[in-house]
């Protein structure tokens, strides 16, 4: 049964004040990490040290916003003893605050070819990690939407999205692998190319596991390991 | 660093002396004979809301009596150290008790209203204060129920018993019989024990409301309660002053293992 959560109906004031605070939190730091993407395409693309220094500086600012997030998230179930809906989000709020520090993570791998000069040595792959890199920039966008306001037609929409990204970096791969055997001399460089291509899959992983929270939140019911067809099947009941 | 999360409360050790409201100093209190508070030192900030928890008989309510001198009232009483409120020693020779307790105002675990109207409730003090003209009186119980968030379920009723109100609009009554008096510092002993549990969340939310007003100081055995309403946490124990500092702390990471085996339900 589908339970939309009212943030603004508690007795309590402060304590509505305080689960709004904690939403836009999380909303302000999925803010920064869509910026931080961003920023790195344009790095890769323009091969713009500086700009990757920046993004693996502004990582700290990132890992403060988690820890943060996970101390008001704390201090707000000692204090409110929340239940019910509001437990959930509480929940829900500190899991994807990880998330998105992990999707911080991971731009900080995709910015270090950049960094330390291991571009691909072929403009096929830099143009197709482009590519997936925009994708997942939709997707990500999409499950911050979805989460700000607890939609879960778009959740199941985002949550989708994954697929592609799956099969986008599956060929990704195998062009990469064909590009490394004709050019095996600087084979080493290609391992840094590979952890970039994979961080960027990890990205849409976690923006998926986003779009599982809202579904948890909205109808109290665990989606996390499940197929898409269960899920949705699942849920209808 | 971005920050996330703004807040109003202060360490308890950085509070300079002009924010207190309240400012204990080594306060010992024996009752018939024996000690039941030693040597407590608090400071208590003004604006603020401050709970005090612990076992029955931890000297939780003696300590808050103490502060308006209801101890008083117990002929086998002594006490040595100081409390100041507001700059005032209230244990001065020339403390006038009737002015303190207009300052220090108080409500109970039961509402305990006056078999009279509503409105000779709310101006019982005021009237033995000698204020008589009636429209000054009409404005100080208007001012009085509106603050105590009541004047809109009883102004059409002012003269109707007290009686006749229910448990929660009767402890809002004795809380705007307290606020009539304007009182610097309120003094909240266990007041929602007797009510269920929405009138208590009403009743919480008045406290939160209230503390722009004045400052409050609640005892209440119930430590959800105490986390909720709280700037500031007490936890007292067979008359010591185990832990005091800002509730966040207090109820997330205590600093005193006595302490966190209480708030966790592992005491005894």
């Amino acid at each position: 049964m589908k339970r939309h959560i009212q943030l603004n109906t508690h007795i309590s004031g402060k304590f509505n004040q305080e689960l709004e605070n904690l939403t836009n939190s999380v909303l302000t730091m999925g803010g920064e990490v869509e910026q931080q993407l961003q920023d790195a395409m344009v790095s890769i693309r323009e091969n713009n040290a500086k700009l990757a220094e920046r993004i693996v500086l502004n990582e700290s600012r990132i890992n403060s916003m988690e820890m943060q997030i996970d101390d008001e998230c704390m201090r707000i179930i000692a204090k409110r003893n929340p239940t019910a809906g509001d437990l959930r989000l509480i929940m829900i709020i500190s899991k994807a605050a990880t998330d998105i520090e992990r999707i911080g993570d991971e731009i900080q791998r995709v910015v270090r070819l950049v960094t330390k000069d291991k571009l691909p040595p072929s403009e096929l792959i830099q143009s197709g990690m482009l590519m997936l890199a925009e994708k997942i920039v939709v997707m990500m966008r999409g499950s911050f939407d979805a989460f700000a306001r607890q939609d879960e037609k778009s959740a199941i929409s985002v949550y989708s999205q994954d697929n592609l990204i799956d099969k986008k970096h599956k060929e990704l791969l195998k062009q990469t692998a064909a590009e490394m055997s004709q050019k095996d001399e600087v084979i080493a460089d290609w391992f840094e190319v590979l952890w970039a291509i994979r961080a960027l899959e990890r990205i849409g992983d976690r923006c998926k596991n986003i779009c599982e929270y809202i579904l948890y939140l909205n109808y109290g019911s665990e989606v996390r390991h499940t197929s898409m067809k269960k899920t949705l099947k699942k849920l209808s009941k | 660093m971005l920050k996330l999360f703004e807040s109003e409360i202060q360490d308890i050790d950085l509070l300079k002396d002009d924010e207190l409201a309240v400012d204990i100093k080594n306060l010992s209190i024996k009752l018939n004979g024996k000690k039941v508070l030693k040597d407590i030192s608090m400071r208590i900030p003004r604006h603020m809301t401050t709970a005090m928890i612990g076992q029955s008989g931890c000297g939780k309510t003696t300590l808050l009596n103490s502060l308006n001198r209801m101890n008083e009232l117990n002929q086998h009483y002594s006490f040595s150290g100081e409390v100041w409120i507001e700059g005032r020693n209230v244990y001065s020779k020339k403390e006038n008790v009737a002015r303190l307790r207009t300052k220090v105002g108080m409500v109970f675990q039961r509402p305990n209203p006056f078999p009279m109207s509503i409105y000779e409730n709310v101006c019982f003090g005021l009237k033995i204060q000698g204020m008589s003209e009636r429209r000054k009186l009409d404005d100080a119980v208007e001012k009085a129920l509106r603050n105590a968030a009541l004047w809109t379920e009883v102004k059409d009723r002012l003269f109707d018993s007290a009686l006749t109100l229910s448990g929660g609009q009767q402890q809002r009554l004795m809380i705007a019989r307290a606020l009539a008096l304007e009182p610097e510092i309120l003094l909240l002993d266990e007041p929602t024990s007797a009510l269920d549990p929405l009138t208590t969340l009403h009743i919480e939310e008045l406290i939160n409301d209230l503390k722009k007003r004045c400052t409050i100081i609640i005892v209440t055995h119930n430590m959800q309660q105490a986390a909720r309403v709280s700037d500031y946490a007490a936890f007292l124990h067979q008359g010591e002053l185990i832990e005091y500092s800002d509730s966040d702390s207090l109820f997330t990471m205590p600093a005193k293992k006595q302490t966190e085996d209480y708030i966790t339900g592992r005491y005894g």
